[in-house]
């Protein structure tokens, strides 16, 4: 919200208070100022000018020269095309040099063979308004060679309130409280304001009927004689000050009377409405209404109307009726003023998307008594401006409003506790006093009245009166104090300690980087992915179109983002800790079960000569496995009972189970090829991929065997490299248990170093290599414990099947 | 001198001249092969021995192996000056340029917001906080009832939220607090918790608004926490964050859930006169706070009349911008190595 630093000093004196430490002092003690900035500071280098002749310009019908005594030298010889400059008038001049709104500068320049020395402006060229009719002519006793803005008064500050600093003070929605709270800051007297109503005709008031509770208040005040006309400049000066666009004097009047006080008002062409009078009540289903902006409304039975009886007229705090408006000689007028329930209005405008500075106030929840001292100010502004107005009708006054002032009890050592200052109770007394509340210390209490203007929303308890004492008594100083108490050590957090773990192994001895996504998923993935029908957890408006699906898994997301960096780079190994979120497996209340879990994919071009992904991907899963104290089952596939997502490979995935508990805690595969083309993994970025994900919930039910150090041999060991020849139909792990087995009690580690096939070799077998280390822990092996494991591995691979390749 | 030891010396002088010019080990050890080894000239000397008549066989043995001893020698002394020559000549660097950069490896790394949170979480730990973790599809009551904000509050308009499909009335939270009440549930006061994690808003994204984030929230309930405290708490908490005293402000500031309520300002770190950064006022705006509204403490079953406490909210993302002075904030979940890789 704008406020204006001359509309401030109408209500309060402002002697020897820049704006700047208005500024800083509402921000201290009141609310957030955003900025600070001039008015039209332009206005400061353009001068008053008098026109001492137009005559014609001898090349063009249109325009005129004028010589202009700008009150420096020789009078100004200026080209002039609009049609109302006359000799005699006061107007604007800006000469060269000049800088206008728009980066706009004056230059001399030759017109039609005519030199020009500036430019005389109308209103629209110096921003002040879209009047297009000619010059702006100023009031006769400008001074000659005086700054505009000087001379019309128009020098002015605008303050930026942050209006989310507001919610909480309807009585801060116009410059009048905004006042209020300047003249408690800096310890000043609010200025009396003339809100007594003018001298009322005697006719019956204007028929109101008030239906619905939703209307706690509605004034009705008729004003006859009204004249449309251009509102004096003071005016249209404060208005476009907080970034009005000043229209006539009665919209005018509208509108400064909300942004002085807070009270939105409507004034109705009263000959347009029914004389059976206004009822308010709530929209019939069905029911429609074009509201001023020309836009025709559908209503619903929840929106509050202002009607002529069957006709809907306004809706209620937000926007008038098409059919109501004022409009040109409107002689005759109704001025509603009026009070509304916030969350009525509230829920009218969110759902039409219709917010209007009248709702803004209205959704606060203004003060039912304001409405007559609005209605009071509306008429004395008018009957000073237009002195042959009349009101000829008594005043309406409907609605089942209660002054919502009251009296509260604070204890001032409560306060101090919750300041944590030490102040005295006269200080306290003070400080309630300067806001109006008038205090009244007895004994440990301090009795309170809330006036109506702040009792509507942020003053009902104590605790709010604690903030009121500290906001003026200012934050700053208040001292710091140190928390002291008896803490036990938070518990330990299993959860949070395994995380850094898996944080710590992935991006640092796996190298992997660590990135956070979006719980959003991409219906466009989901579809490659085969996923588009998988229950997930879903926002009705999400930010746009296909994301509107929570994820189950880290992976379809991880995938998209190694699709990305791809294109830039070789290789890319991303990891992720976080959520996943599962609706079947909702709670009483509906919340979804929210799953932790790890993910990692790893992606490189598909012909690169260091092995493959999902090798390299399975050995930092295992070592990751082991780091954090789990002893793994040897490797399996991911069979079918494993719940493991559709779009792996069917093949290429490994199931990663712990030896201890035995649960499958996660895989590694890759993913199935079709899927791959489909997300885009092609071309220049075609990789050889694989992904990773583990359940962290899994982890932690699951025992884990500990770090637990190995002797190092006292007896050296032998390292032997046994060569097998095996039939597909043998898997990997039973070749090794054969090793195992073979050497049983020596065999103290197998590694497998190389692997391949050929046609040599048949078509269904491969052959493994293995490094295999033997020892023991008592002696000395020999080259005939060595022979007989070898010998015994020989027999035990034939009985399978395979063959031990002899070198 | 006989004609035999002629040769012999010949062959001896020929032999030294080889060793002395073998330039590297290689062509030393050809020379060794080729006058000491099995079939070299020294052994076929020591073979013809046998042929000769006995009386000079003596002499040419003594002869053979004093050759074979002074080859040996000087083999031995050409090695070890082989040896030092090539110290000498590694410690030459030939071709190395210590300004040409190593090859590029990437060593992994954590995500920003993680290496911040983390070192919060350290901080907030050491100060007898619990950290606690809240669901982040919340439950309406806990987003939004629970904290003082019914249905129709304007507070609800500035968290444009996401609403889930469904029975029931399920949002994406909209900033950590829910955690607060979820936490006085649990705990029993006196206690001190945060609450890191990932948030979400409704609204359209630019360099500085996204629609899902992270914040940290803080919560403290004791007897009689004032507003003193919670200036002190935040005062360490941002000494923790910046490795250096920040002097702060408090001025007032509006959440439905607390009371008074206050945004707290940090003199701007990176400048003294006014930065890009604090928009040339000097403060930076770095979190909400205030002391619990007792609304909030009764929903969570704590008598506000035995019990006060403070709450903050702690920027995360924007924390991270700070420090690392990120321009813009859609990069933290872009997932882009370009971005991570920095860190």
């Amino acid at each position: 919200m704008h406020i204006s630093y001359n509309w401030l000093a109408r209500h309060v004196d402002l002697e020897g208070i820049t704006p700047q430490a208005l500024a800083e002092n509402l921000t201290l003690s009141t609310a957030e100022v955003e900025g600070l900035f001039p008015f039209a500071p332009h206005l400061a280098d353009v001068v008053v000018g008098h026109v001492l002749e137009r005559v014609p310009h001898p090349d063009a019908d249109k325009l005129g020269v004028c010589r202009v005594d700008v009150g420096q030298g020789e009078p100004l010889q200026i080209v002039c095309g609009a049609p109302n400059v006359a000799g005699g008038q006061k107007v604007a001049v800006a000469t060269i040099g000049t800088c206008l709104p728009g980066d706009f500068k004056i230059k001399k320049s030759k017109i039609r063979g005519v030199e020009s020395e500036g430019m005389i402006c109308s209103e629209r060229e110096l921003d002040l308004g879209d009047s297009h009719d000619g010059i702006w002519v100023l009031p006769a006793e400008a001074p000659i060679g005086m700054p505009v803005a000087q001379a019309v008064g128009a020098g002015d500050w605008i303050i930026d309130i942050d209006n989310k600093s507001l919610t909480h003070r309807p009585d801060l929605w116009g410059h009048r409280g905004m006042a209020r709270e300047v003249a408690a800051i800096f310890e000043r007297e609010l200025k009396p304001l003339a809100s007594d109503l003018p001298p009322l005709g005697a006719g019956a008031p204007f028929p109101v009927r008030v239906d619905d509770a939703a209307c706690s208040r509605y004034l009705g005040l008729a004003i006859d004689g009204a004249r449309q006309e251009a509102s004096p400049l003071w005016l249209r000066f404060l208005l476009l000050a907080v970034g009005q666009r000043p229209l006539d004097l009665l919209v005018d009047l509208s509108n400064f009377v909300m942004l002085d006080l807070g009270q939105p008002n409507h004034a109705f062409d009263r000959s347009r409405i029914s004389q059976r009078g206004i009822v308010v009540r709530r929209a019939h289903e069905g029911e429609r209404m074009t509201t001023l902006d020309g836009v025709e409304r559908a209503l619903v039975p929840q929106d509050l109307l202002i009607t002529d009886g069957d006709r809907p007229v306004a809706l209620a705090g937000i926007m008038g009726g098409a059919d109501s408006k004022v409009e040109g000689d409107t002689s005759q007028l109704l001025l509603e003023v009026a009070t509304f329930a916030p969350g009525v209005i509230r829920r009218t405008s969110a759902r039409l998307g219709l917010r209007s500075d009248s709702s803004a106030r209205f959704e606060k929840h203004l003060d039912p008594v304001l409405p007559m001292i609005a209605a009071g100010h509306f008429a004395n502004l008018l009957r000073a401006i237009q002195p042959q107005v009349e009101f000829p009708l008594q005043l309406t006054d409907a609605g089942t409003w209660t002054d919502p002032a009251r009296r509260l009890s604070v204890r001032p050592a409560r306060i101090r506790s919750r300041l944590g200052v030490e102040l005295s109770d006269a200080a306290i007394v003070s400080i309630l006093s300067r806001l109006g509340l008038t205090p009244k210390l007895q004994g440990d209490q301090i009795e309170i009245q809330i006036p109506s203007s702040r009792a509507t929303k942020d003053l009902a308890l104590e605790e709010d009166v604690v903030e009121e004492v500290g906001r003026i008594h200012r934050y700053g100083n208040i001292p710091t104090q140190a928390l002291v108490g008896d803490l036990t050590p938070p518990p330990a957090d299993p959860r949070r300690r395994l995380v850094r773990k898996i944080q710590d192994r992935l991006a640092g001895a796996a190298r992997f980087r660590e990135t956070i996504q979006y719980s959003f998923l991409t219906d466009s993935v989901l579809d490659a992915m085969g996923l588009a029908g998988e229950r997930c957890v879903e926002v009705q408006n999400p930010v746009a179109e296909g994301q509107g699906k929570l994820r189950r898994s880290l992976l379809p997301n991880l995938l998209e983002a190694a699709l990305k960096n791809r294109q830039r780079h070789g290789q890319v190994a991303l990891f992720e800790v976080g959520k996943g979120y599962l609706p079947e497996a909702a709670n009483a209340q509906g919340e979804p079960m929210e799953i932790h879990t790890t993910a990692a994919v790893l992606a490189w071009p598909a012909k690169a000569s260091q092995g493959t992904a999902l090798e390299h991907l399975h050995a930092v899963a295992r070592d990751l496995l082991l780091h954090l104290g789990h002893d793994l089952a040897p490797a399996e596939a991911l069979g079918d009972g494993h719940g493991y997502p559709a779009w792996l490979h069917p093949k290429k995935r490994i199931a990663l189970r712990s030896k201890a508990g035995g649960q499958v805690l996660g895989f590694v595969a890759q993913p199935d090829p079709a899927v791959q083309q489909k997300l885009g993994f092609d071309g220049d970025v075609a990789s050889d991929l694989a992904v990773l994900e583990l359940s962290i919930d899994r982890l932690l039910e699951e025992p884990t065997a500990g770090y637990r150090y190995r002797a190092l041999p006292k007896f050296p060991e032998v390292k032997v490299d046994v060569a097998i020849l095996a039939p597909d139909s043998l898997p990997g792990s039973e070749v090794m248990t054969l090793i195992e087995a073979a050497g049983k009690g020596i065999v103290v580690d197998i590694e497998l170093f190389d692997q391949f096939r050929g046609e040599a070799l048949g078509a269904d077998r491969r052959s493994l290599a293995f490094h295999v280390k033997l020892g023991s822990e008592g002696r000395t092996l020999t080259d005939k414990d060595n022979q007989k494991f070898l010998d015994r591995l020989a027999r035990t691979l034939e009985a399978a099947g395979a063959e031990l390749r002899r070198s | 001198m006989s004609t035999h030891d002629l040769n012999h010396e010949a062959l001896a002088a020929e032999a030294l001249a080889r060793i002395g010019a073998a330039n590297n080990a290689e062509a030393l050890h050809a020379a060794e092969r080729e006058f000491l080894g099995k079939s070299g000239v020294v052994a076929s000397l020591l073979a013809q021995i046998p042929s000769l008549p006995p009386a000079d066989r003596g002499a040419a043995g003594k002869a053979a192996n004093q050759i074979k001893g002074r080859l040996q020698a000087a083999i031995d002394e050409r090695a070890a000056w082989l040896e030092t020559q090539a110290i000498e000549s590694d410690r030459q660097g030939l071709g190395f340029d210590p300004t040409l950069p190593p090859p590029r490896i990437d060593m992994g790394g954590l995500h920003p917001i993680t290496q911040v949170t983390r070192e919060l979480e350290d901080l907030f730990a050491s100060m007898g906080y619990h950290i606690l973790d809240g669901p982040e599809v919340e439950r309406d009551y806990y987003n939004f009832e629970a904290l003082n904000i019914p249905a129709d509050h304007p507070a609800r308009d500035s968290q444009d939220t996401f609403y889930c499909k469904g029975d029931h009335p399920l949002v994406l939270r909209t900033h950590t607090s829910p955690v607060q009440v979820r936490a006085m549930e649990r705990l029993k006061p006196p206690f001190r918790a945060v609450a890191p994690g990932k948030v979400f808003r409704q609204e359209s994204t630019d360099a500085s608004h996204e629609h899902t984030f992270h914040q940290m929230e803080g919560l403290v309930v004791a007897k009689d926490v004032s507003v003193g405290h919670l200036i002190g708490a935040m005062k360490t908490l941002l000494a923790g964050i910046f490795g250096k005293q920040v002097e702060v402000r408090l001025r007032p500031g509006y959440f439905p859930f607390v009371e008074p309520g206050f945004e707290l300002d940090a003199r701007c770190p990176f400048c003294q006169t006014g930065c890009s950064v604090c928009k040339r006022s000097t403060w930076i705006e770095l979190l909400p706070c205030g002391l619990v509204h007792p609304a909030v403490l009764r929903a969570g079953g704590i008598d506000p009349e035995e019990w006060s406490g403070f709450a903050f909210g702690l920027g995360l993302s924007r924390l991270v911008m700070l420090r690392y002075g990120i321009d813009d904030v859609r990069h933290l979940l872009s997932g882009d190595l370009r971005f991570l890789e920095q860190f």
